[in-house]
């Protein structure tokens, strides 16, 4: 436990030296509620609503950082480790790459929350976002929406031996669900055949649960997206760890 | 010179349909440095790959330690150090970051500052792993595959990027640690540096063993595969090789004026 944690030290060190993965952990959401709460403030998203613009926003915010880390600061690590045979170098110890891999997806995970938590506390301080659901139902879904797109990446990084496909892969697909899916613009303005694509993007799975959970709804009221995120992590995951199985690693 | 502490029986490996190692036998004594030569593609990384468990061979029998390497790598790795021939780390991480990093992998690990110091890089801790010139990179390298204080070193092209003087210190630290009872297996394409260290050579060609045995053993060879006068008795084992493996043709000057 305590060589986990040192690896992970190390881990978090290179993660905080990523300009890029920090800045859209971090800061950038803090800056989007910023701008968008600037603009749109916290008046109920129709009239008598008990949710405000941001209390809805926030949730699909955070969908937003767990999507940075899970389709980008994640894989791009695991592919760039990959393709110069870092992992390699880690095997040749007895420690060997798995536990390397699993120290990278801790600080990711850690560094989702902090993103999530500096988000909440900034609609809270700016906007009095308040968080209408029971804290098991909102980190269940975190932990699912972290899940699900967590194994999105890694199976990209699974399916590809380029790192600059994966790359192209990994900001493909992101861009693509961080507009679509609800995740910065409401899905309230889509039209019908947008909103068609959008339900077929899991991270639009993950923009609802998490706004069901924070404006208070239980599990019934959200079997779909629970069964729909819990489905593609086991496939995605499941995919990507046969492809890595049978990878020539040296 | 005692008990094997590598034993290689008939291994064989395939990548697809090129054999790149065909029923190679060898073993390691403690305490005793084994040099693979060979030209380049000739199945020699591959072959102590597959010693470092890196590589499943397609058949034949590996045992290091006592222990089949693919099988129980973990357990193996406590007890072995490898360099291997291309290696990169992470582009931003420092020097003691990456010693305090491996260091971390081991139970018992070495004094990395008093290596660091050992290998003239103390004055580089706080560099840039990346911004270290190639010979740097080399002695870093070195330096990391003695954290776990092996019993046993796998070391693939270990002077190759080091100047002479660099060369000749490493000669000397190695041979102080076979001294100590460590055994190495070194893959090397300097013929003076394995007359210098090695006790025993390994020889692979085209994926073939052609010799395994003492340098002695290894120069008779050659002299009884070269045309007597062709060769001297004061020729070094780099003449010897030179004169034994077949002369690859140079580029002509017509060709590219």
């Amino acid at each position: 436990m305590k060589r986990f944690a040192v690896i992970c030290k190390y881990e978090l060190i290179l993660f905080l030296r990523d300009f890029f993965g920090v800045f859209f952990t971090l800061v950038f959401p803090t800056l989007m509620i910023m701008i968008f709460g600037g603009i749109y403030g916290n008046d109920p998203v129709y009239p008598g609503a008990d949710a405000g613009m941001m209390d809805v926003s926030v949730p699909a915010y955070a969908v937003m950082v767990i999507g940075v880390t899970g389709l980008m600061s994640f894989p791009l690590t695991l592919s760039a480790c990959k393709e110069k045979k870092i992992y390699k170098r880690y095997d040749a110890t007895p420690v060997g790459k798995r536990m390397i891999m699993q120290a990278q997806i801790m600080v990711n995970f850690i560094m989702t929350l902090l993103g999530i938590a500096i988000l909440l506390i900034a609609g809270r301080l700016l906007y009095g976002v308040k968080i209408a659901g029971g804290a098991g139902m909102v980190f269940f879904s975190l932990l699912l929406s972290v899940a699900m797109l967590f194994s999105m990446g890694f199976l990209f990084t699974a399916v590809t031996d380029d790192a600059k496909v994966t790359n192209a892969l990994c900001y493909v697909f992101y861009f693509v669900m961080l507009f679509l899916s609800g995740a910065t613009i409401p899905d309230m303005l889509f039209s019908g055949a947008v909103k068609t694509v959008s339900k077929c993007l899991p991270m639009t799975y993950a923009v609802d649960l998490l706004q069901g959970a924070f404006a208070g709804d239980g599990f019934s009221a959200h079997g779909v997206e629970v069964t729909v995120l819990a489905l593609l992590t086991v496939l995605f995951a499941g995919i990507g760890a046969v492809c890595y199985r049978k990878k020539d690693w040296a | 010179m005692e008990e094997a502490v590598v034993e290689v029986e008939n291994l064989n490996l395939a990548y697809r349909s090129i054999r790149a190692v065909q029923d190679v036998s060898f073993s390691v004594r403690e305490g005793e440095i084994l040099a693979v030569i060979g030209s380049n593609g000739s199945g020699k990384t591959s072959t102590v790959e597959c010693v470092e468990g890196l590589r499943k061979p397609d058949s034949g029998r590996i045992i290091v330690f006592g222990k089949d390497p693919w099988k129980c790598r973990r357990e193996v790795y406590k007890k072995i150090g490898v360099q291997l021939q291309e290696t990169e780390y992470p582009s931003k991480i420092k020097v003691e970051e990456l010693c305090g990093l491996f260091a971390s992998f081991y139970d018992r690990p070495a004094d990395w500052k008093l290596l660091l110091a050992q290998m003239d890089l103390e004055h580089k801790r706080k560099r840039w792993v990346s911004k270290l010139s190639g010979g740097e990179k080399q002695r870093l390298s070195v330096l990391l595959s003695m954290m776990g204080r092996p019993k046993l070193m796998v070391l693939d092209e270990l002077t190759t990027g080091l100047d002479p003087e660099v060369r000749r210190n490493m000669w000397r630290s190695f041979a102080d640690i076979r001294d100590s009872g460590v055994s190495m297996i070194m893959v090397s394409h300097y013929l003076d540096e394995v007359e210098a260290l090695a006790d025993r050579i390994l020889f692979l060609d085209k994926g073939k063993q052609q010799f395994f045995g003492s340098k002695q053993a290894f120069r008779d060879y050659a002299k009884s595969r070269i045309a007597r006068e062709e060769w001297k008795e004061s020729d070094s084992l780099e003449e010897l090789y030179l004169k034994l493996v077949p002369r690859q043709q140079g580029i002509s000057m017509e060709t590219i004026l």
